[in-house]
């Protein structure tokens, strides 16, 4: 009973069809858009300057509490900086450092897994090695000791994400590019005498960008996390950057006596990665390619 | 009282608003100890009669009409846990895949004991049971089966088992449905076998399903063909075989090529069987639109199943008999090749083995894929290489595209080495033998059109670099030449048929005009009236454009249709080869007559399955 | 099947010796590329050069990198990882008196995730194409979204500072003596019948334990399910099904085994994560394990010290993908011929 599947019109639209009717994708979508949207107006949206000390007021509890300022909403900091000022731009650093440790695992644990899963043998074993050689150290260990090497600094940080974190991309597209390889289509092309890079990059490729998508959802999560461990340490960012993972660090000194420091930068973190998870579930559950066969 | 007896059943699905009737009044009885084969193409609805049995309908389906008695019992009405009570224990289902059958983590004893259980047998007899099912079966090795897990066994020794199982509980009724599909010729002939001596000796009512029209003939006592969801003749297994009432059996039978008696040509149907979606919409009879004995009454009334003499029914009005569906031509002449011209491809003393696998401390022996043989393909003429699975005969079509290196010897292509060329030279051995693959599937990249796809290899460096109109000038050309309509190519291969793609593919290996085909199992798959089709293409090839063929197969009856000499192989030798007609008539070695024995015959008179000396597999 | 399971042993040590060097060889060169110079923050401001240059050649900071590196490798295979430059004491008593601490808690992480993922998953696997399946699984979606260390900030806060139930800090509590026979208190104080004190340390364990489980179980839970789907679909699943075997039968028995691979595999994957997650869970549950010295180590830029643990680390690591090997082999029967 095959002849039951509909017919695809052509596959952009199917593709945007199925990701509309995805709430999980578009629910993640909805969050990752606030947040890209609120990184960007950051300066316009804030009601305060981050950085400004009000040494008169600190540990201020929200606005809508008994002993808050209307002046700063989410209160202060043991320093009197406003929190939601603070929350509102370290968005800008989670974001940057996301965005670009995503671009960079991508682009390196892609290629290395195009190589590896093209040329199989030797190639293949040497690649797979240098993954489980890499995947063999704690990769909170590992940043941790990339970063007192580096220094401090956004973009150490981000390096120190794709360094240590360009295995998950590899060993994920490796597996699903080794069946891209065998089959027939690619064969054929090299039997046609077209070029390893032009097999790579037009047979093979094309077929893996659903999963790349989806994993690169995934990874701006896992690098804001990391950012947010490291800033946490006191590793990450200089002295004068706002970033989520030192409010963090901060409010745990005075969690006693002002919860509402804390919670915060918490959910700043929880919601932003929760976007992200659901975007890349929302995406790969539209784009996976089983889902199209009819189960009839 | 019948075993089992479809009255009127109809299933039914909701599609676009309208109901489409995907089985639509079965009538069907099986006797308690008798076999029924029901016979059909793919999308015919033969699984569904299946899932009914079992109560697994799918979602979205739902029967509208009739009913299923078994034992008495209505089994649609029957409430769920009565119904999956009966299942396994008074009926059990024989499945399709038997590597996949068996769970790949347990034992065969876990699993056997298992289903014991779920029967009901004691637990000290299990032990004794178990290897008495099995010897039955043909594993007189018990203890060894039982103690090993699947992966360790054969398809064959797994179909076995799986046979041995269903017969445990001594069930009423059994539902194989296409239980050896995926299995070697010769061992669908010992399952078969088996199949058959396990019914008699229990008693059991079969239903047979299966796609091979003479395979149900040969093994079951009566047999049921079905269309697009109806039951258009029934009769017994001799009857439907040697003298079908239907149009759309005889051209069932008609369209499968014959390994015995005269070679005539292969009948292709126009148009294809209806799909589901179409059904809301034909008013007649369902055959109608590839009938070629239709009359205009048969447009507006469907026919009823009717009864004819000696007992047969038939779905067709009683004033067209079937043989007036044209008399069998005679089929377009094999290929006869250039003998006198000098060989288009040369196999010199070439052998082929892989490196075993060893470990740190042992050498494992090189694994002996294709021992040294040497042959020449001469231009213009097929030349068929049949083998069963594990003969060698992929690795031939991969030393002869040069995927491979040979392990020895060397090959030669237009008198060129094919390993020791050059750029240049590999280009022009590119355009001289083209490979078409098996699976169309697997074969088109799902993300081009059919236009980008059949003039691929003119993006290769050096093959010329096309202007864009006459690229789609040759892409319409390479489609009428493979009997496409031009329309299709701004498809993509999702929107094909099987059939369609598996012409797209060739239509992409012509795209050169190359001197000579390779394709491995290119029909294999695909439905009989499709693959009648792309033979007699291969044969207008060669009578047009001089294409000489490799072609790769298990089936012989189709090699006998279309090559003129053959190369039979088993286990890595080439054990007899010839022109194809003798090798066929007066085989000289005992695998080829072990072959042609196992092929199911065109007449019901002959004894199948018959007993074969090899052990079992 | 134990020859398999000896030869699997062995190739992985084969494999995972020069994987310790080279991992030893890139922590090494990291660490000197430090831009701040720990001889520094070690002396006084007003130390004078030769001071300086005395101890910068005791810790053999002057001679070049290759040097540097095979002095302290043919210290480190007998076993001297070199002294703390903060404490003093030889990195190796550190690491000895510290490691006890963390494996335990990863331990009792790893059974409390197991406890929590498996029932997790088949749950989330019941629920499939059921009315409550999209609500669960974005539930577990937000499990995962949140990592271990928030975790135990979130139980820190709640089970320790709004209503005090648990412990949050230490091993155990001060008037209890430390374990002395194997260093694993749970043993320890079990062999040594004082049923007091193991409460006391395990109430110690839970919170941290529970924030590294929680990092965790969501993860195994999506595997499990996701490989329960797959098995569904599988032809021999449907087989039994047609045999008549009953659902649960056939989930529990037929599908979980097959199942359980998959998991298995990302254990393994994952199990660096949780350990690396015992870092952040000990310092801020001032627990006193590897983690919190090679927080406190990073912190002070202690080289022989991070460079004593990072080696531990990666063994530690390697032993256990070494295990998921070996058990995967014993799962999967496919593996086991030769």
């Amino acid at each position: 009973m095959s002849t039951l599947a509909i017919q695809a019109s052509g596959r952009w639209r199917q593709t945007a069809r199925a990701l509309l009717h995805s709430p999980k994708a578009m629910a993640g979508g909805a969050i990752v858009l606030a947040l890209v949207l609120v990184a960007i107006f950051a300066p316009w949206i804030a009601p305060n300057d981050p950085l400004s000390q009000d040494l008169l007021s600190p540990l201020l509890p929200p606005a809508w509490m008994a002993d808050g300022m209307a002046q700063y909403p989410l209160g202060t900091d043991s320093l009197g900086r406003c929190i939601l000022s603070r929350l509102i731009f370290g968005s800008r650093v989670a974001l940057w450092v996301g965005l670009c440790s995503a671009v960079g695992t991508m682009l390196l644990g892609c290629a290395l897994a195009l190589l590896a899963s093209y040329f199989g043998g030797k190639v293949d074993r040497a690649i797979g090695y240098l993954v489980d050689l890499w995947m063999s150290f704690p990769p909170v260990v590992l940043s941790l000791i990339l970063m007192v090497g580096l220094g401090p600094g956004v973009g150490n940080v981000i390096l120190s994400v794709i360094v240590v974190d360009w295995t998950r991309f590899c060993r994920v597209v490796r597996a699903e590019a080794l069946v891209i390889r065998r089959r027939d289509y690619v064969i054929a092309a090299r039997l046609m005498g077209f070029s390893h890079l032009r097999i790579m990059l037009r047979e093979m490729l094309p077929g893996l960008v659903p999963l790349i998508i989806t994993l690169f959802s995934l990874e701006m999560g896992v690098a804001i996390v990391v950012e947010a461990i490291l800033s946490f340490v006191g590793l990450s960012v200089p002295a004068n950057t706002v970033a989520w993972g030192v409010m963090i660090a901060d409010a745990r000194g005075v969690m006693q006596e002002n919860i509402w420091n804390l919670i915060p930068p918490v959910l700043g973190i929880v919601v932003t990665v929760l976007g992200f998870n659901l975007l890349s579930d929302g995406v790969r559950q539209a784009l996976d390619p089983r889902a199209d066969s009819s189960r009839v | 009282m019948a075993a089992v007896e479809f009255h009127e059943l109809t299933l039914s699905l909701d599609v676009a608003g309208k109901r489409a009737d995907v089985l639509r009044n079965i009538d069907l009885s099986v006797e308690p100890g008798a076999m029924l084969g029901l016979v059909g193409e793919s999308g015919a609805g033969k699984s569904m009669v299946g899932r009914v049995i079992a109560g697994e309908i799918p979602p979205g389906f739902a029967v509208t009409q009739g009913a299923v008695r078994f034992e008495g019992l209505d089994l649609l009405t029957l409430p769920r846990r009565q119904h999956r009570a009966l299942l396994g224990r008074r009926i059990a289902f024989i499945p399709q895949e038997p590597l996949s059958g068996l769970n790949p983590v347990l034992t065969v004893r876990q699993q056997l004991f298992e289903h014991l259980e779920h029967v009901g047998a004691p637990k000290a007899q299990w032990r004794k049971m178990a290897l008495d099912r099995l010897a039955e079966v043909g594993l007189p090795n018990g203890e060894a089966i039982l103690a090993r897990y699947p992966h360790q066994l054969s398809g064959g020794q797994c179909q076995r088992i799986l046979i041995a199982m269903a017969f445990c509980g001594e069930p009423a009724l059994i539902v194989a449905d296409e239980p050896t599909t995926a299995l070697d010729v010769m061992t669908q002939a010992q399952i078969m076998r088996v199949l058959r001596e396990q019914q008699r000796r229990h008693g059991t009512a079969v239903v047979l399903i299966t796609h091979d029209l003479r395979l149900a003939a040969h093994v079951c006592d009566n047999v049921a063909v079905l269309y697009a969801g109806e039951v258009v003749e029934y009769g017994s297994a001799e009857q439907v075989l040697d003298a079908p009432v239907h149009p759309y059996t005889l051209s069932l039978k008609n369209a499968a090529p014959a390994l015995q008696g005269e070679r005539v040509a292969l009948p292709s149907l126009s148009d294809f069987m209806p799909a589901v979606s179409d059904f809301p919409a034909i008013r007649g009879c369902r055959y109608y639109s590839r009938c070629t004995v239709r009359k205009p009454e048969c447009e507006s009334q469907p026919p009823a199943l009717l009864p004819r003499d000696e007992g047969r029914r038939a779905r067709c009005l009683e004033i067209i008999p079937a043989s007036g569906c044209g008399a069998a031509q005679a089929a377009p002449a094999l290929p006869a090749g250039e003998r006198q011209a000098k060989p288009l491809v040369e196999f010199r003393n070439v052998s082929l083995s892989y490196p075993g696998r060893s470990s740190l401390w042992k050498k494992a022996d090189p694994i002996q894929v294709v021992q040294p043989v040497s042959f020449t393909v001469a231009p213009g003429e097929f030349l068929g290489i049949v083998g069963e699975s594990g003969s060698g005969k992929t690795s031939m079509a991969r030393l002869l595209m040069g995927m491979v290196p040979p392990t020895s010897g060397s090959i030669l292509v237009d008198g060129q080495d094919r390993h020791a060329a050059d750029a240049t030279q590999a280009r022009a051995l590119r355009k001289t033998v083209q490979m078409v693959f098996q699976n169309p599937d697997s074969a088109l990249n799902p993300r081009r059109r059919v236009a980008d796809l059949v003039t691929q290899i003119l993006e290769a460096d050096g093959a010329g670099s096309e202007q864009a109109a006459d690229r789609m000038a040759t892409a319409q050309r390479l489609m009428l030449a493979v009997g496409l309509s031009p329309s299709a190519l701004g498809r993509l291969p999702s929107q094909l048929s099987g059939g369609q793609k598996q012409r797209v593919n060739i239509a992409r290996a012509l795209c050169l005009t190359p001197r000579m085909l390779v394709a491995d199992e290119i029909v294999s798959g695909l439905d009989v009236s499709v693959q009648a089709l792309i033979l007699n293409m291969l044969l207008r090839l060669n009578r047009e454009l001089g294409i000489g063929l490799v072609f790769i197969s298990h089936d012989l009856a189709v090699v006998r249709y279309l090559c003129n000499r053959v190369m039979v192989m088993h286990r890595g030798v080439v054990v007899e080869t010839g022109e194809t007609e003798q090798v066929f008539n007066s085989p000289q070695h005992e695998y080829t007559r072990a072959l042609i024995a196992a092929v199911p015959p065109e007449t019901g008179d002959a004894v199948w399955p018959p007993v074969l000396p090899a052990a079992a597999a | 099947m134990l020859a398999v399971l000896v030869r699997q042993v062995f190739v992985r040590a084969l494999i995972a010796i020069p994987m310790i060097f080279a991992l030893s060889v890139v922590v090494f060169v990291v660490l000197r590329m430090l831009p701040a110079d720990p001889l520094a923050m070690m002396l006084p401001p007003t130390a004078t050069p030769t001071e300086v240059e005395s101890l910068r050649a005791a810790l053999g900071l002057d001679r070049s990198l290759p040097v540097q590196y095979g002095i302290w490798l043919s210290h480190a295979l007998h076993g001297d990882l070199g002294r703390s430059i903060t404490s003093g004491e030889t990195v190796t008593h550190l690491i000895a008196t510290t490691l006890p601490a963390t494996v335990e808690l990863s331990v009792v992480a790893l059974a409390f995730s197991l406890v929590i993922s498996i029932p997790g998953g088949l749950l989330l696997y019941a629920l499939n194409k059921r009315r409550g399946e999209l609500l669960a699984d974005s539930f577990v979606v937000l499990l995962i979204s949140v990592p271990s260390f928030l975790w135990g900030i979130f139980l820190m806060l709640v089970l320790g500072v709004m209503w005090p139930i648990l412990p949050f800090s230490d091993r155990f509590g001060a008037d209890i003596a430390p374990p002395k026979t194997t260093g694993f208190a749970l043993i320890d104080f079990l062999l040594r019948g004082d049923f007091q004190a193991w409460g006391n340390a395990f109430s110690h364990l839970m919170l941290p334990a529970l924030a590294l489980a929680l990092g965790f179980a969501p993860l195994i839970i999506r595997v499990l399910r996701a490989s329960l789907l797959e098995a569904a679909g599988e032809q021999y699943a449907m087989v039994a099904r047609l045999r008549g075997q009953s659902d649960a039968r056939i989930v529990l028995r037929h599908m979980f085994k097959n199942a359980v691979l998959p998991t298995l595999t990302l254990i393994g994957v994952q199990f660096g994560f949780l350990f690396g997650g015992t870092l952040l869970i000990e310092m801020i549950f001032s627990f006193p394990g590897l983690g919190n010295l090679m927080v406190q180590a990073v912190r002070n830029h202690d080289l022989p010290l991070i460079q004593g643990i990072a080696l531990v680390f990666c063994v530690i690591i390697l032993v256990i993908n070494t295990c998921v090997d070996c058990l995967y082999a014993v799962v999967n029967p496919r593996l086991r011929d030769a």
